[in-house]
C-alpha cells in the first residue's frame, strides 16, 4: 500500500499542500478512506507502524528501503519537501545519500 | 488493405520540457534536431493514424489494478494530468482516438486468440504519450490508438512478450481489410534511473547496456533483444530502464528487421533513444 499512499500524496496540488502542512492528519484520513470496504491487513489499518512512521516523517531512506518504487517516491519527496529554502538539486544529493545504503531494493508491488 | 508506413520510436524524457526551449542548450541540440527529423518523416509518411505503444507512470492506472497490456478505444482522449503540468509544466491537451481501429486489434467482441488485452474506453495519456506527440505531431490532428504497456510496475511481461505484441499489432494491422495508413510510434528509455542512487548523475547509468540494446535495434536481431532484456539485467543498466521493451515491440511491428537508424543520443539526461524503420 506504500505506492498507493504515494500516488495520492502526489495526485492533486491540494493533496500535496494537505500533506505538506499535516503529514499525520493526511495519513490517518487516508488509512480510514482506504479501509473501507475492506483493509488489506486482517489485524486492521492500511499500512504497518513501520510504513505509517515513515510517511508521517517523510523518511525517504526508509521507504526506499522498504520497497518504495523510485518514481512514485522522488516525485513526491520532490512535490512535497522543495521550498524556497530548499532546491531540488539540494534535495536530490540529499536524497541520493539517503537511499544509497539500500542499493536497489525489489520494488514489486 | 491496411498498411504500416514507418515505425519511429522515441524517448518521452519530460524534464525536456522545460530545458530543451529556446535558447536550446548546446548537449540538447541533437536531441531537438533528431525529433525534428523524425517529426518530417512522419508527416512524409502521411499516416492516417498513430498506434503508440507506450507506458503510463502510475497516473491513470495505479497498483491496485495493473493490466500487462491495454488498449485504449475512445474518440476523444485527455492529456498530461494535473500533477505533469506541476512537474513538468507540460501542457493540457486533447488527443484524437480511433475507435474502429482500436477495436479491430482488440478483436471486436471476442479478444484474438494471441492476446488477452485489456482495454479503456476512458484513457487519460500521460507524458510517455504526450511528450512524443508534442514533439513529433505538435498539431495534434492525427488519431491515436495507445497501447499501453506495464513496463513500470513490477511483475512486468516478459520480453518475450513486447516482441510477441508487435509481431500480433503487424499481423493485424496488415491483415485489415481497411485502406487506412498506420504509423506505429513507440515511447521508452534506454539505460534510466530516477529515485535511485544514480539519478541526475549526468549521463547514463549503464552504457554498456545503452550500446548493446542500440545494436539489437540496428541488426533487428530479436532473439538476442529478447536473452539481453531479462528483468536484473535491465535493472542493473537503472532503475526505469524497463520501458525499453516497448522498442522490441516496435522492433517487430516493422518485421524484425534492421533499423534505418538507431541511435542513443547523449545529454544530460543519459542516451536517448532514436529509432526509425522505414517501409520500402
Amino acid at each position: 500500500m506504500i505506492n498507493k499512499l504515494l500516488i495520492e500524496i502526489d495526485r492533486t496540488d491540494e493533496a500535496v499542500a494537505a500533506y505538506r502542512i499535516d503529514p499525520a492528519g493526511f495519513v490517518a484520513r487516508w488509512e480510514a478512506a482506504a479501509a473501507d470496504p475492506q483493509p488489506p491487513y486482517p489485524d486492521g489499518g492500511t499500512l504497518t507502524d513501520e510504513e505509517r512512521a515513515a510517511f508521517e516523517a517523510l523518511d525517504y531512506g526508509t521507504l526506499y528501503g522498504m520497497g518504495a518504487h523510485p518514481f512514485l517516491l522522488w516525485h513526491v519527496v520532490r512535490a512535497v519537501l522543495v521550498s524556497d529554502d530548499l532546491d531540488v538539486h539540494t534535495l536530490s544529493a540529499r536524497y541520493i545519500e539517503a537511499v544509497s545504503p539500500h542499493g536497489h531494493p525489489d520494488f514489486a508491488t | 488493405m491496411a498498411e504500416i508506413v514507418l515505425t519511429l520510436g522515441v524517448p518521452h524524457t519530460p524534464l525536456l520540457w522545460r530545458t530543451m526551449q529556446e535558447p536550446v542548450p548546446d548537449d540538447l541540440a541533437p536531441i531537438r534536431s533528431e525529433y525534428q527529423r523524425l517529426r518530417a518523416l512522419l508527416d512524409a509518411a502521411r499516416p492516417d493514424v498513430i498506434v503508440m505503444v507506450a507506458s503510463d507512470h502510475f497516473r491513470q492506472l495505479g497498483t491496485s489494478n495493473m493490466p500487462a497490456f491495454l488498449i485504449g478505444k475512445a474518440p476523444i482522449m485527455r492529456g498530461t494530468h494535473p500533477n505533469e503540468e506541476r512537474h513538468f509544466g507540460m501542457p493540457r491537451v486533447d488527443v484524437p482516438g480511433d475507435v474502429e481501429l482500436a477495436s479491430m486489434l482488440l478483436g471486436g467482441r471476442q479478444l484474438p486468440d494471441r492476446f488477452d488485452f485489456s482495454f479503456s474506453d476512458e484513457p487519460w495519456l500521460d507524458h510517455a504519450y504526450i511528450i512524443p506527440l508534442l514533439y513529433l505531431r505538435p498539431e495534434l490532428d492525427i488519431p491515436v490508438v495507445p497501447v499501453n504497456t506495464n513496463c513500470n510496475a513490477p511483475p512486468l511481461p516478459a520480453a518475450r512478450r513486447f516482441a510477441q505484441l508487435g509481431s500480433y499489432l503487424r499481423d493485424a494491422i496488415t491483415g485489415w481489410s481497411d485502406d487506412r495508413r498506420v504509423a506505429v510510434v513507440g515511447s521508452g528509455h534506454l539505460a534510466f534511473e530516477l529515485g535511485g542512487p544514480r539519478q541526475f548523475s549526468g549521463g547514463s547509468p549503464g552504457p554498456e547496456f545503452d550500446r548493446a540494446a542500440v545494436t539489437w535495434i540496428r541488426d533487428g536481431d530479436v532473439d538476442a533483444a529478447v536473452a539481453g532484456c531479462s528483468f536484473d539485467r535491465m535493472l542493473s543498466a537503472g532503475n526505469l530502464s524497463f520501458q525499453y521493451l516497448n522498442f522490441l515491440t516496435c522492433l517487430t511491428a516493422a518485421g524484425g528487421v534492421p533499423a534505418t537508424s538507431a541511435d542513443g543520443v547523449m545529454c544530460r539526461f543519459g542516451a536517448e533513444p532514436f529509432f526509425v524503420w522505414e517501409t520500402p
